[in-house]
């Protein structure tokens, strides 16, 4: 038989365009080589979030007296966490089978290889069998960097240098753990083993933590963190890894940290090697990703690809949606990716999340804007859950078309409400209407109504 | 003291017509004898005259909408006369809406009569002619008018055209509103494809890929008459079992005749018979043998008619149109020539009474002057068979032992098989044949 739509790779991009075509009538194959819903599913995204919620409850428990709430004898037992985090994935995954049986796709558990480009469209082999289909779309995400430094493959092989993978699954919690790169992946897992007993060192190479943040966001999400005893080493080079220790060059100096674990997360690069995508010629970036218009296409016509793998955004609602806009193209639907209003969030306690232009962004741009720039403790609801918080509230608004082109805030539930801001930024309402919508009270949100009455 | 102008009924079977165009606007000065509003039945169309002088106060229809007959149309008088028991019910919604604004807030018709100071900011000839409710409901939805089809009278933007457009879009987002110019295209790259500010910046775009002036197709929208040709035409391909038998016979009686005529007619005060005419003329008198032919087909019923009410096609601007002779089998060569121009005539200005265009028992369509030599007529339901007319070929024949040229016309008959069969169908084209042949002799009996 020959489908409409051959998808390599069963992560977000890949599995919701499968769901997607599957309910349009699309006949459509998945091929997945490990388990559908991908690093986000398996290793990343939503399993971290079952570490952090248990750490967020440990952390509830030590700092309960604060609220009147004194708790005897808390404690964390990793091995449960990790059996609870790994019941969570099962479920998700289940759920993911689930919706693409639902919707009528192929799923092949195994990996695909692109063959080459045959009469009928695409040739797809997998396990022996070949596949044919008149479209193809390549969804093969990203793996993590890891970068010629010396001793890290060693370090690796023996279990003690360590990626977004492995990290969620150490059963006990080690005593001291080194965190290369303050991105997103480097805090949030500095931030749960800080709550489950770590002494956590963090390691960057630049001037500061949490990649595209608001600076004076990170710096405040770095000064919580210096609180609760994770060390920051800034503008700081990793230059060797030994099976116990990570060393570093800062200030023009060496500086060895021991370590019982070390995680590598310094970034993730787009997965294009082995699945022949040479065979029928699609261009990829110098890093390797897929060049991909904001339709989705490749340079080959009827090949397209979302998620990590053009290299992006790198970020599972960026794939959800880069899915289905190359669906939506495929049903011949108009529909084009937009990159400006998607947002990111950093699940630490604090919760940071953003969304748009940030003051640095938006000064490289030239845009001519206005800032406000509030306490969290404008929102009832914040003051009354969050002892001596200090969060802040950003909203920056374009000074021409009165419009809000960006938000960031540091403090609990941004997370939940930051889409109301991604509304926003992607209608371009003006701040006057948005002035006119009730926000609930009281509630954390309040704080972006509170923000915008600054104009 | 004001005057209800109503929709007329033409005809005893038409129950509602269809406003083509209206004349005149709200508001306008009228007199006597000038045209109100166009209108349309299934296969005509008519002006309107105005009986009465005054002022157009109220019209209560919009262009396209299909009105019943004697309904309230609009209502003429002095300026300042209360209409309100002049509003019919089912009122077109804008028309009926606006109305209603009137009553409740005369600050409403002070911002109408605004208009051209509010249009003077957006500077498109389109958006310069809009309704007041079609301007809020454009500006509250994001909507640049210029972009709406006009479909109200005089090409003026009316609410439906908003309504369409929002579906349709582009939709300008609230910022990006403030530097938008009206009528620029712009590539909508926000949700669901809304022009931000973004694309407003980057400037109009040139959307076409084919040289401006080169337009690859144009859409019209299907006047009333080609719906309902298409309705009647798929109706009778798709009900019936349409059989076509093609034969030829020798014109020479028949262009004799008419030279016959043309040279001496207009001495006797003939009008100027055609060969077409002549056809009519022997179809007529030679079906009163053939009844199977001349007959309505129904589900369990030939209705057989013992005269012949013939249908003539006419070729018009507007579309194929089939008046009635009635009882041509009774009529004269002279008439039914006089009778054919006048229906023609009529079908052709559109004043044709709706009642005349039905009612055949069977129809001639020619298309012999056009060259045809051979063709497939499609009957006119319930009718059980038509005739058409084909052009005039040289044949050779053999004429005592030698070869003669001679002028042959073609006949092509469609019959309906399901309620008559090929052989007499045959027969009653071969009888007809024969009487072409045989014209004079024909006229005698």
């Amino acid at each position: 038989m020959k489908y409409d739509l051959m998808i390599i790779g069963g992560g977000p991009a890949g599995y919701l365009a499968a769901e997607r075509a599957g309910h349009a009538g699309l006949t459509t194959v998945l091929f997945e080589k490990k388990n559908v819903g991908g690093v986000c599913l398996n290793e990343g995204c939503v399993p971290s979030k079952a570490l952090l919620y248990s750490a967020k409850i440990y952390d509830y428990a030590k700092t309960g007296s604060k609220y009147g709430i004194t708790f005897e004898g808390a404690s964390l037992n990793q091995e449960k966490v990790i059996k609870r985090k790994k019941k969570v994935v099962k479920t998700l995954v289940s759920g993911v089978k689930g919706a693409l049986k639902h919707n009528k796709v192929e799923l092949i558990e195994g990996e695909g290889f692109i063959e080459k480009r045959s009469a009928d469209g695409f040739n797809v082999s997998c396990a022996g069998t070949v596949y044919t289909g008149s479209r193809l779309m390549i969804c093969t995400g990203s793996v993590p960097l890891m970068p010629p430094i010396e001793g890290l493959k060693e370090a690796y092989e023996a279990g003690f240098a360590m990626t977004n993978k492995e990290v969620l699954d150490l059963t006990v919690v080690p005593e001291k753990l080194v965190v290369v790169g303050g991105g997103v992946i480097g805090l949030e897992m500095a931030s749960y083993y800080n709550s489950a007993g770590s002494e956590v060192t963090i390691v960057e190479m630049l001037d500061r933590i949490a990649g595209m943040t608001d600076t004076e966001i990170s710096t405040i999400l770095m000064k919580n963190y210096e609180k609760k005893g994770i060390k920051f080493n800034l503008q700081s080079k990793v230059v060797k890894f030994t099976q116990s220790s990570v060393i570093y060059e800062k200030e023009g100096e060496k500086v060895e940290t021991p370590a019982d674990k070390v995680l590598v997360s310094i970034g993730r690069r787009p997965f294009t090697q082995n699945i022949g995508i040479e065979n029928i010629g699609v261009s990829l970036t110098e890093r390797g990703a897929i060049i991909t218009d904001d339709k989705g296409r490749t340079n080959i016509a009827e090949v397209y690809a979302a998620g990590d793998v053009n290299g992006k955004s790198m970020l599972a609602h960026t794939a959800y949606r880069e899915a289905e806009v190359c669906i939506n193209n495929i049903l011949g639907k108009k529909d084009r990716m937009r990159y400006n209003a998607i947002p990111a969030v950093i699940y630490t306690n604090p919760e940071v999340a953003s969304v748009g232009e940030t003051e640095e962004t938006a000064k490289q741009k030239g845009i001519e804007y206005e800032c406000a720039n509030i306490s969290m403790r404008y929102a009832g609801r914040y003051v009354a859950e969050n002892e001596g918080g200090d969060g802040i509230c950003k909203v920056l608004v374009d000074k021409k078309y009165n419009k809000v082109i960006g938000v960031s805030v540091i403090g609990n539930y941004s997370s939940e409400f930051i889409y109301g801001a991604s509304f926003m930024i992607e209608t371009e309402m003006t701040v006057d209407d948005i002035k006119e919508i009730v926000f609930p009270h009281p509630t954390v949100c309040e704080v972006i109504r509170e923000a915008l009455f600054a104009f | 003291m004001a005057t209800a102008i109503i929709m007329p009924r033409q005809g005893n079977t038409v129950e509602s017509c269809i406003i083509s165009k209206w004349h005149k606007q709200k508001g306008d000065a009228v007199v006597v004898g000038d045209i109100l509003f166009t209108y349309e039945t299934d296969k005509a169309t008519f002006d309107e005259e105005s009986s009465v002088a005054g002022t157009l106060l109220e019209i209560f229809f919009e262009e396209d909408d299909d009105v019943p007959v004697l309904t309230t149309m609009c209502v003429i008088g002095e300026e300042g006369e209360n209409i309100s028991e002049f509003s019919p019910e089912g009122a077109s919604a804008p028309a009926k809406e606006q109305a209603q604004e009137e009553k409740a807030d005369e600050s409403v018709e002070e911002k109408a009569d605004d208009k051209p100071e509010a249009a003077a900011t957006t500077p498109t000839g389109d958006v310069a002619k809009i309704s007041p409710r079609a301007k809020n409901r454009a500006e509250k939805a994001g909507l640049d008018a210029a972009y709406a089809t006009a479909t109200g009278p005089n090409g003026r933007i009316i609410e439906r055209d908003i309504a369409k457009l929002e579906k349709s879009g582009p939709s300008i987002t609230k910022a990006a509103a403030t530097s938008y110019v009206s009528g620029t295209a712009y590539a909508g790259s926000g949700i669901g494809g809304r022009i931000t500010a973004e694309d407003i910046e980057k400037g109009g775009i040139e959307e076409a890929l084919v040289p401006a002036d080169f337009v690859e197709f144009e859409d019209e929208k299907l006047p009333n008459i080609r719906k309902v040709i298409a309705r009647a035409m798929h109706h009778s391909l798709a009900s019936m079992a349409q059989l076509t038998i093609n034969m030829s016979f020798d014109a020479s009686a028949i262009m004799e005749f008419r030279k016959g005529v043309k040279a001496k007619g207009e001495e006797l005060g003939l009008p100027n018979i055609t060969l077409g005419d002549m056809v009519v003329y022997a179809t007529a008198k030679t079906l009163l043998k053939h009844k199977g032919l001349n007959a309505h087909f129904t589900d369990d019923t030939i209705r057989r008619y013992n005269t012949v009410h013939m249908g003539v096609a006419v070729d018009t601007e507007r579309g194929l149109m089939v008046p009635t002779l009635f009882n041509s089998d009774r009529m004269t060569l002279s008439q039914i020539s006089t009778n054919t121009k006048e229906l023609a005539a009529q079908s052709k200005s559109g004043t044709i009474n709706p009642d005349i265009l039905q009612g055949g028992t069977f129809t001639i369509t020619n298309l012999g002057a056009m060259g045809v030599e051979t063709f497939t007529p499609v009957i006119n339901p319930p009718q059980t068979a038509i005739l058409g007319v084909c052009g005039i070929t040289t044949k050779v024949k053999e004429v005592n032992g030698s070869i003669a040229t001679f002028p042959s016309m073609g006949l092509s008959l469609t019959i309906n098989h399901m309620a008559v069969d090929g052989a007499p169908a045959a027969r009653f084209l071969k009888d007809l044949c024969t009487n072409l042949e045989n014209f004079a002799v024909m006229l005698l009996a």
